[in-house]
């Protein structure tokens, strides 16, 4: 692995994620600053808009050597990279006057013991009206390199769609992972349990969001299989490693879960599980470092290094060792049925704790039913590990069934939703005989069509 | 290679039995942990 980039084209892949993926996680630390009204968790994200402020200049200096680069490349859109150097320099313009601004605030405020409210919400405008700008930039910069996209699907692969969404979505978890660490150890050693609570949550979100990743990565495996210039060696050196990065995610958000759920019934954190936590992120993080590596060389030429061998055969590797025996039928009716067992978990853990919040059973207070969720958590870990095993079986014709986009999509926006039932301090504190607030029921409600989504959508890939 | 139903059938019971064994187990450890500290000194917030 080359952990430092060779050209301009591969520090500008690097370098502008944070600037634009990184936002949206400064962006959320710093709303939950402003709602649990946490100084030094406001001043901390100002420290970090100025550092993407800063972030700007390698930008846009290894932006600029790339288009020099790249506009030899006769297959590069010349439009394409005008469009996104015009969006990309207004974009990181008004990103380095959010920096500005925010070093502004933290000057002013450097002996006051408050910050001014109007400048932090003109920091959080100024965010706000980046982020959207980069995303146009984003959209423009990945149609730069990958061709593939704009190819029409054939009948025996999978739409580009997938690979469109993988590219964005694979970013989240490794920059999330950066800036949650970043604000995890901070919490450590400022004992600040607002960071640390947020960068666990972060750690949870990352790890629900790995799982839309890797089902988007197998499905884009079968869109690119074919195309000129792609080799599907290189894609399973990708997949192996992201099935370890997949594992990681898993033992890191589980961890952090169980952290946060603790919390909520002791009122403060192990330093043993904190550290846990920790020793997992780092460990993870730099394997999906390593992934994310693997993945720019399947569609990144221009990143490669003339030192670097690139693997070569297609049946080398785990993922295909996998493959071969989860087919078997002794292996796979067992985790099928762990599969069942894990929704039965789920939606049971789902249902009782999302009917306590909607009213029935009001007899218990909100913190009784709270004790029961690591059942629907542990359920969901064994169906996420039993659930790759079974796509690995015939991953083709999973992906290819129109109603298993609906079931990720839902997967994840159950998972995040129930965080919500550990993080709300209102709900936490409805006793017994008490409602529930109007929020938390919307929460209940969606948790609860969320995970039917899951298995309706389940259900139903045989047959549609 | 062929299974017969006898060993399909024991490797779905011996699967399904180590997965939810842990998990029970698992669940059990964190309430007791929970209850443990209740107990000890009022530390649990619980309302």
């Amino acid at each position: 692995m080359h952990l430092i980039p060779q050209s301009a084209s591969h520090w500008h892949l690097l370098v502008s994620i944070f600037p634009s993926i990184g936002l949206i996680f400064v962006l959320g630390f710093y709303v939950t600053a402003l709602v649990t009204n946490d100084e030094p968790t406001k001043r901390s994200c100002l420290l970090l808009f100025v550092i993407l402020g800063l972030l700007t200049i390698p930008t846009y200096l290894s932006g600029d050597r790339s288009m020099a680069l790249l506009s030899r490349d006769p297959k590069i859109s010349q439009d394409l990279m005008s469009a996104h150097f015009g969006w990309g320099v207004t974009s990181l313009a008004l990103l380095a006057l959010t920096g500005a601004a925010a070093l502004i605030e933290l000057w002013r405020s450097r002996h006051a013991e408050r910050l001014s409210n109007d400048a932090l919400h003109l920091v959080l405008g100024l965010a706000i009206v980046s982020l959207i700008l980069m995303a146009i930039t984003g959209e423009i910069g990945w149609e730069i390199n990958h061709h593939e996209l704009r190819l029409d699907a054939a009948p025996e692969r999978t739409p580009q769609a997938w690979s469109h969404i993988h590219i964005i979505l694979n970013h989240f978890p490794t920059v999330g992972f950066v800036l949650a660490l970043v604000f995890y150890v901070a919490g450590l050693l400022m004992k600040n349990t607002v960071m640390t609570r947020a960068s666990l949550a972060v750690f949870v979100i990352c790890a629900i969001l790995g799982v839309p990743t890797y089902v988007t990565g197998a499905a884009s495996m079968w869109a690119l299989t074919g195309i000129p210039g792609i080799s599907r060696a290189v894609i399973n050196a990708h997949r192996d490693m992201a099935l370890l990065s997949l594992f990681g995610l898993a033992f890191t958000g589980v961890a952090a879960w169980i952290e946060l759920w603790r919390f909520r019934h002791l009122g403060r954190f192990s330093s043993r599980s904190l550290y846990l936590v920790l020793a997992f992120a780092i460990i993870t993080l730099g394997v999906m470092a390593e992934t994310g590596h693997r993945g720019g060389q399947i569609n990144h030429p221009e990143i490669r290094v003339a030192t670097e061998i690139l693997p070569t055969d297609p049946k080398a590797g785990w993922s295909p060792a996998i493959e071969s025996l989860i087919n078997h039928v002794i292996w796979f009716v067992p985790w099928q049925t762990v599969h069942f067992f894990g929704f039965s978990l789920i939606f049971g853990t789902a249902l009782a704790v999302s009917l306590r919040v909607l009213g029935f059973w009001k007899s218990m207070p909100f913190s009784a039913v709270h004790r029961i969720l690591p059942l629907g958590v542990f359920g969901v870990v064994m169906n996420v590990f039993s659930g790759m095993l079974i796509l690995f079986a015939d991953s083709a014709r999973y992906l290819n069934a129109p109603t298993f986009a609906p079931k990720t999509a839902f997967i994840t926006i159950g998972a995040i939703a129930v965080l919500y039932f550990s993080l709300s301090e209102r709900l936490w504190t409805v006793r017994a005989g008490e409602e529930a607030p109007m929020s938390a029921k919307w929460v209940a409600a969606l948790v609860l069509l969320s995970w039917a989504g899951v298995i309706m959508g389940g259900r139903l890939i045989p047959y549609v | 290679m062929e299974y017969g139903n006898t060993a399909i059938i024991f490797m779905v019971i011996a699967v399904v039995a180590c997965v939810l064994g842990l998990t029970f187990f698992a669940v059990y450890c964190l309430n007791k942990i929970v209850d443990r500290n209740a107990r000890e000194g009022g530390s649990a917030r619980e309302p």
